[in-house]
């Protein structure tokens, strides 16, 4: 009991006491209760906010534990997505078809994932290289799924749709039990929350350790023994499975994806949630992707078209002036460091 | 038609002639299109090791402030050069205000110049609307047999070669190019030395912008002009950039646009052009396998042991 | 097979500088040896041979009989060496907890039984808190440098191989160094130096090898080596 106690409060994230676990469970059991006093269509709005979390998270571990920034994660949530749509479309009237999509989807972007960090990290190439890379791949991915347009781009009965998309996706199921509305609320509460619970006990844990040796000093921590390549596509890995867990959300939320989730502008967005955050923090992550993606919606439903470009603006200013993150910043570095040292990046 | 047996040896020899030329005019082309995307970029990377995400951004202003130009009657080389004109400075502003808190900070430059190049693109929608008239390409064309080659493209193969030897002849023959390699190989000793770092580093980014506005303005006529056309030029000018490697830019993105387009010719050519793309990023995912450090690094090497010095113990 | 560490005529050269030539050296299990010698002997590139940084242009490098000579750097870690460099790698942005938590590598069948008893020995002799919240980079220069030596000690390894561990200490630390690792050889640990400081290998070493301009050009005991006219005068630049 105590060792899971250690995972889960290492120092290696923002909130070790019994305190923090105290406003965590409150927190957890307002989202419990929420649903009881708001429509369904507002229930269906925070799943929305809620299901990015796990493609944060993804990109916290890659970048903030590991020091491996990927501006790519989005195109393993579109390929979680679209594999999904195929399969479980296919499947319509099975009531496995879902569960059968998701392991499909997840496998896809594992399978993915490993092929091409393979190529990146066995390279041995310089840091700059891997964000470069994975923006190209999600590029690409975007432009192919853009021309899949005619009837002859289809995977059985499922039509890819080109730049108009995939639509008619079905909705999770299990059974006879099919996720919508509130019980999808439901249903993400606990997907996030398990994801981020999982997250938390790798970071405190040996491999979360020889990580954060990695992302210190590379050539260090193989001089120490260990096979860093490898460890670096695991986490690759992981990070990928973490954004397909929230393409496979996506799509069992709206029944649709189009190629622009895996866009250029789509994949700013993990980028700028996990910066504005801090990225030294899974917490941190997990709260700003939620606020930031409610300000979003909040911004471009009141009509504002200027919604990206605030949050270009936003990122641009915390990275000058906040360079760990909002949150990192306040709870963590102001208490330890103070006001000199806390604003600077190191 | 004449069958091709029947034809005399002569057409059948500038047939064949033409099929040459055309071959060697798509390779051309091709290249000439990655050299151009990734001219800006070299030399803000090569020189100050930043990752400017923001480039396909600033390739789009010098197309939209070119374009404008032309439709105000400006003539369109002038127009050319006053993108270049115009997005140096912007560059130059740019740079005092943002970049220069990044240096020694590659990842936090990488995010920084993205957030930038979201308020570009979006913030051109918004101003601009989504789609402007695009410029007609200048010049005509030149025909060989059953191929046609634009004059224009010829140009821009001719303009390529020439901006990057000018590069060339700036940086190893020039004082700039003498304080601006010192500076990026050991700035503190530089400043000892005299030299004003701060404005190599404002220079050398200007320049680098400049260069990509450039670079923009005379893509122009051959595509539609967009808020997100720079997204056209960023995964092929970063592929370029990546396969020639850091170690010298200049020869690096040459060698690199070179073994791209000979890869990108056959491919496009037989499966289209997405298809040419995907081959670029394969051919660049296997090339740094082979080769981690790019071609530069590798040409090096090559250069480094023709000139061995030889030290008596 | 006898012994822990052998290279067999190693040479490297760079463009036209040989800064290995010939080195033929035998480390048995328990010794506690040093490589001395003047600027430019190639010690560095000796040590880097040793390590697996640099490959070899002839001869061959024998980690416990096994020839390793192509064997990556990481690799040969495994087989229970332990490296420290001369610049300090610590992780300087990670706490001292950080620090040693990293190099822990319980998965290795054939530690040794007492390694958790010397690399615990090691934290009290240095005087370092494994529960330390400080980040490393705020440690004073003496205790970086003897970090570093106890995350290598945390991997439990058989071999030690440092590259001139003394560098930037003063009289005494330089002296609190000799003496733990003197201690850490007494108990079991076979420890290679690569060093400059005169007064260090005194010390410490009870065999040293004297390198110039890549070649082996003394070995002996301390008093033998200090007592060697040639010696001296490749130290004052006379040969």
């Amino acid at each position: 009991m105590s060792r899971l106690w250690k995972l889960l409060s290492g120092p290696e994230d923002i909130g070790q006491s019994a305190w923090f676990w105290v406003g965590f469970a409150a927190l957890i059991i307002f989202f419990l209760y929420y649903p009881a006093v708001i429509t369904e269509f507002e229930a269906s709005s925070i799943s929305y906010y809620l299901l990015n979390i796990p493609l944060a998270l993804g990109l916290c571990l890659l970048w903030g534990y590991a020091g491996v920034l990927s501006f790519g994660q989005v195109a393993y949530f579109g390929i979680a997505g679209y594999v999904y749509g195929v399969v479980a479309g296919n499947m319509i009237g099975n009531p496995w078809g879902p569960l059968v999509g998701s392991i499909a989807g997840l496998t896809a972007s594992a399978i993915i994932a490993a092929i091409f960090g393979y190529f990146v990290f066995y390279a041995r190439v310089q840091m700059w290289i891997a964000p470069i890379l994975t923006l190209v791949f999600t590029l690409l991915l975007e432009t192919f799924l853009g021309q899949t347009a005619g009837y002859q781009w289809r995977i059985g009965s499922v039509q890819l749709g080109g730049y108009n998309g995939m639509t008619g996706i079905p909705s999770f199921q299990l059974g006879k039990l099919v996720f919508f509305g509130y019980s999808f609320y439901y249903y993400v509460l606990i997907v996030v929350l398990i994801c981020f619970l999982a997250c938390r006990m790798l970071v405190s844990s040996r491999h979360g350790h020889v990580l954060l040796a990695i992302r210190e000093d590379p050539v260090r921590t193989e001089l120490f023994g260990y096979d860093i390549r490898a460890r670096q596509l695991v986490i690759f890995v992981i990070a990928a499975v973490l954004a397909g867990i929230s393409g496979l959300l996506y799509v069992q939320w709206g029944n649709y994806i189009t190629p622009t989730q895996v866009g250029l502008l789509q994949a700013a967005l993990p980028v700028i949630w996990v910066a504005v955050g801090g990225r030294d923090s899974l917490i941190a992550v997990a709260i700003t992707t939620y606020l930031l993606n409610w300000l979003t919606y909040a911004l471009s439903s009141a009509g504002n078209q200027y919604a990206l470009v605030i949050i270009g603006a936003l990122l641009v200013c915390v990275m000058l002036f906040f360079p760990k993150g909002i949150i990192v910043t306040l709870a963590r570095e102001l208490p330890r460091r103070g006001w000199r040292s806390a604003f600077t990046e190191r | 038609m004449p069958s091709p047996n029947h034809q005399e040896p002569a057409a059948r020899y500038m047939d064949n002639v033409a099929i040459a030329l055309s071959v060697l005019y798509q390779f051309g082309t091709n290249g000439a299109f990655l050299l151009l995307s990734a001219l800006g970029l070299i030399v803000i990377l090569g020189m100050m090791n930043i990752i400017n995400l923001a480039h396909g951004e600033l390739m789009m202003m010098g197309a939209y402030v070119a374009t404008t130009a032309v439709q105000r009657g400006v003539p369109f080389p002038l127009a050319v050069l006053v993108a270049f004109i115009a997005i140096a400075i912007f560059g130059a502003i740019f740079e005092r205000l943002v970049v220069r808190r990044f240096y020694g900070r590659e990842l936090g430059a990488l995010v920084v110049t993205w957030g930038i190049s979201l308020i570009l693109s979006q913030g051109s929608l918004l101003v601009f609307g989504p789609f402007m008239p695009s410029i007609q390409i200048p010049g005509g064309s030149i025909s060989v047999g059953l191929y046609s080659f634009s004059e224009y493209w010829l140009a821009l193969i001719t303009v390529a070669i020439v901006v990057v030897f000018g590069l060339w002849w700036l940086y190893n023959h020039t004082t700039f190019g003498l304080q601006a390699r010192a500076t990026m190989q050991n700035a503190a000793m530089a400043r000892a030395l005299g030299v004003n770092t701060d404005r190599v580093y404002m220079l050398t980014f200007s320049l680098g912008a400049g260069l990509a506005g450039f670079s923009g303005a005379l893509l122009a006529p051959t595509t539609s002009i967009m808020p997100f056309m720079g997204q056209q030029f960023v995964a092929p000018a970063f592929i370029t950039v990546v396969v020639g490697g850091a170690t010298n830019v200049i020869t690096g993105a040459l060698g690199s646009s070179i073994l791209l387009s000979l890869v990108r010719t056959p491919i496009g050519f037989l499966f289209g052009s997405f298809l040419g793309l995907v081959a670029l990023l394969l051919a660049a995912l296997i090339i740094i396998r082979l080769m981690p450090d790019g071609i530069s690094a590798w040409l090096q090497r090559y250069l480094d042991r023709w000139s061995r010095i030889r030290i008596s113990a | 097979m006898a012994e822990i560490l052998a290279t067999e005529a190693l040479a490297k050269r760079f463009g036209g500088v040989i800064a290995t030539d010939n080195v033929t050296l035998k480390v048995m299990p328990g010794e506690l040896r040093c490589i001395i010698g003047p600027n430019g002997a190639g010690k560095s590139t000796l040590f880097a041979l040793l390590c697996g940084i640099h490959r070899p242009d002839a001869g061959r490098v024998l980690l416990k009989g096994q020839d390793v000579t192509f064997l990556p750097a990481f690799r040969r870690v495994r087989l229970g060496v332990g490296l420290t460099f001369q610049n300090n790698r610590a992780y300087h942005h990670l706490t001292v907890r950080q620090n040693l938590e990293a190099p822990l590598r319980p998965d290795r069948h054939d530690q040794p039984k007492d390694a958790h008893e010397r690399f615990l020995y090691a934290l009290k002799l240095f005087g370092l808190d494994p529960m330390s919240d400080l980040p490393a980079r705020e440690l004073p220069h003496d205790q970086l440098q003897w970090l570093e030596i106890a995350m290598v000690l945390a991997g439990g390894p058989d071999l030690l191989l440092l590259d001139e561990p003394t560098a930037g200490l003063s009289p005494d630390e330089t002296l609190k160094t000799a003496r733990v690792l003197r201690h850490l050889n007494e108990a079991g640990l076979t420890i290679v130096v690569v060093e400059h400081d005169i007064a260090f290998v005194r010390e410490v070493a009870r065999k040293v090898t004297v390198l110039h301009q890549g070649r082996v050009f003394a070995e002996g005991t301390v008093t033998e080596i200090t007592a060697h006219d040639d010696v001296r005068k490749i130290y004052l630049g006379r040969a």
